[in-house]
């Protein structure tokens, strides 16, 4: 079962900020989201399946230059920009 | 106590396709940023990625060049991890089928590291810190990578750089990568612990990522290795950690909450389907594989007859071994064109990407010409060194500076003339010769060399020349 440490490991790992009072209730509906995962495992004949999603195999292009995207464009939907680059807020500590 | 180092590597390779991974943009080195980007490559919702044929071929290419098996299936992961060099908050890698495993590259002391596996992936944008935000580049994102991933076979700071050298030369040569470690086309990850000599057990290992040059390697390994001797013997625990090298220091620093395997999340990527290998594809690219350099500096060596050191120069580089094939195709002695390349060729290029360029202003058709000048007699070697030298200067062909005059050697009564000219010209020189400096005949050569604007033949010279002044 899922305890409440994997829930602030999980929590941390997708840069939520979880309160101390969400806790139960989300390791309560995590335990139910994967025992309802679990019920997968019975299916037969996963691995076969899964390794060809509806039976394609090697889509692949060949290795020709196609002009890129106009720059304003690419950081038109960008939240805050500078010299031509995305800009997030320091990440370095 | 005696100390063994351990060590494994994990290299990046940039793959030198003109397209990334799974999009179309451009991987051509610079420009401006952002400029080498679309939807697919910012990883903007709703994008779907499209595997390049390149990258495929161009992996199996160097499993087989490095002796690995090719997977019949293999197919493309996602590793989750946020941070701002990925737009999509995952990097689609290989997790659990990659495209080749289980080779190794042999070293010169006979010691087999072996590769445990080569998967592709793609690279991640570029970061710029700045006080107070980041600024970000994707042109780089999405180009394609292969990662060469060793078992822990070293044993030495030196098995290290070989092992660097050779797999920087294998990939060079097969065309998939220029692996310029400068411009970070290729990028090392090391893990290194230590154990008591004779120990079987492996100590706990630290990581030094991201090193872009061989002399920071070795240098960040030799720091590494005293740092956790130091450790153990004073009592205290090797921590396992990711490592930062600081060639202004020399030093290496722990890096910043990296997190471990288990918390990728890898899980398979729904967007991009199975790659299925064939084995005719696989057999038809290792069919189409170069010579690989190894086989060809023995080849200099047990064919040719070249001596090792020659045959290792010849092949350090790929342009330099074609070069020196076009050179010496139909002349007489393979050694010929390898004396002219070595003596004085290589005067002419200096820095690694010269040598690798090796954009020389004679070119191997005209060094051909010359060589094949001096086979037929039709020049003596003097001259024909004189004017290689002439050529380099003027990359002008050796049909161009040689006049007609020049050619076909002297006569045996100019030769004659021209050495009893020398004798009496240097009456030092002789007794000194007969004083017993036998050294001093070459002052005399010289003059017939030089009078005969190197037509002549020197070691006939020397011989006629200390027949006249032993026969007055
Ligand atoms: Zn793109």
């Amino acid at each position: 079962m899922v305890t409440k440490d994997e829930i602030m490991k999980i929590a941390i790992l997708s840069k939520l900020s979880v309160g101390e009072d969400e806790i139960d209730k989300l390791t309560e509906d995590m335990g139910e989201i994967i025992s309802f995962a679990y019920t997968i495992n019975k299916a037969a004949d996963i691995e076969s399946d899964f390794d060809n999603i509806n039976n394609l195999s090697n889509v692949l292009r060949e290795d020709e230059v196609v002009p890129s995207m106009e720059r304003e464009q690419i950081l038109k939907n960008a939240k805050d920009s500078d010299d031509g680059c995305f800009m997030v807020k320091n990440i370095m500590k | 106590m005696k100390y063994e180092l351990v060590a494994g590597f994990e290299t990046h390779v940039e793959l030198a396709t003109n397209t990334k991974i799974f999009c179309s943009c451009t991987t051509e080195f610079g420009g401006e940023p952002n400029t080498h980007c679309c939807p697919i490559c910012i990883g903007l919702p709703g994008t779907l990625p499209k595997l390049n044929k390149k990258v495929v071929e161009y992996a199996i290419r160097a499993g087989l060049a490095t002796n690995c098996e090719i997977a019949e299936i293999s197919k493309m992961d996602r590793k989750n991890y946020c941070y701002p060099d990925l737009p999509k908050a995952y990097q689609i890698s290989q997790y659990d089928k990659p495209l080749c495993e289980h080779g190794y590259i042999q070293l010169s002391n006979g010691r087999k590291i072996r590769i445990l596996r080569i998967h592709i992936e793609e690279d991640a944008g570029k970061l710029v810190h700045r006080r107070g935000d980041t600024l970000v580049d994707y042109n780089r994102g999405g180009v394609p990578l292969i990662e060469i991933v060793t078992e822990p076979d070293f044993r030495s700071v030196d098995e290290a750089k070989e092992y660097v050298e050779k797999l920087q030369l294998i990939m060079r040569y097969i065309g998939v990568s220029d692996c310029r470690m400068q411009e970070g086309s290729m990028r090392c990850d090391v893990n290194i612990s230590v154990r008591p000599e004779g120990s079987e057990k492996l100590g706990t290992r630290t990581e030094i990522k991201n090193m872009n040059s061989i002399t920071f390697i070795a240098k960040a390994m030799e720091y590494e290795y005293g740092r956790q001797v130091d450790l153990i013997e004073s009592g205290e625990k090797v921590v396992q950690e990711t490592l930062r090298y600081d060639d202004v220091t020399n030093t290496t620093s722990s890096m910043r909450g990296k997190e471990d395997a288990n918390d990728y999340r890898y899980f398979r990527d729904p967007d991009l389907v199975t790659i299925n290998v064939p084995r005719e594809k696989v057999e038809q690219i290792k069919e189409e594989l170069p010579e690989l350099p190894e086989e060809k500096k023995n080849r200099y060596i047990d064919e040719l007859g070249l001596p090792e050191a020659d045959a290792s120069l010849l092949t350090k580089y790929r342009k330099i071994a074609e070069y020196y094939e076009k050179a010496s195709e139909g002349t007489k002695n393979p050694k010929t064109a390898a004396n002219f390349i070595i003596g004085q060729i290589f005067r002419s290029v200096e820095t690694e990407s010269e040598k690798e360029e090796f954009n020389v202003s004679v070119s191997a058709e005209n060094l051909n010409e010359l060589i094949i000048l001096l086979d037929s007699g039709k020049i003596r070697m003097n001259l024909a060194k004189s004017t290689l030298d002439k050529m380099l200067e003027t990359g002008k062909k050796a049909s161009e500076l040689i006049d007609e005059s020049d050619m076909g050697g002297l006569d045996e009564n100019t030769l004659l003339d021209l050495c009893k000219q020398a004798v009496e010209n240097n009456p030092k020189a002789v007794s000194d010769y007969l004083g017993g400096k036998e050294k001093a005949v070459k002052a005399m050569v010289g003059f017939v060399m030089k009078n005969s604007r190197g037509k002549a033949d020197a070691a006939l010279a020397e011989q006629k020349i200390i027949d006249m002044i032993k026969n007055t």
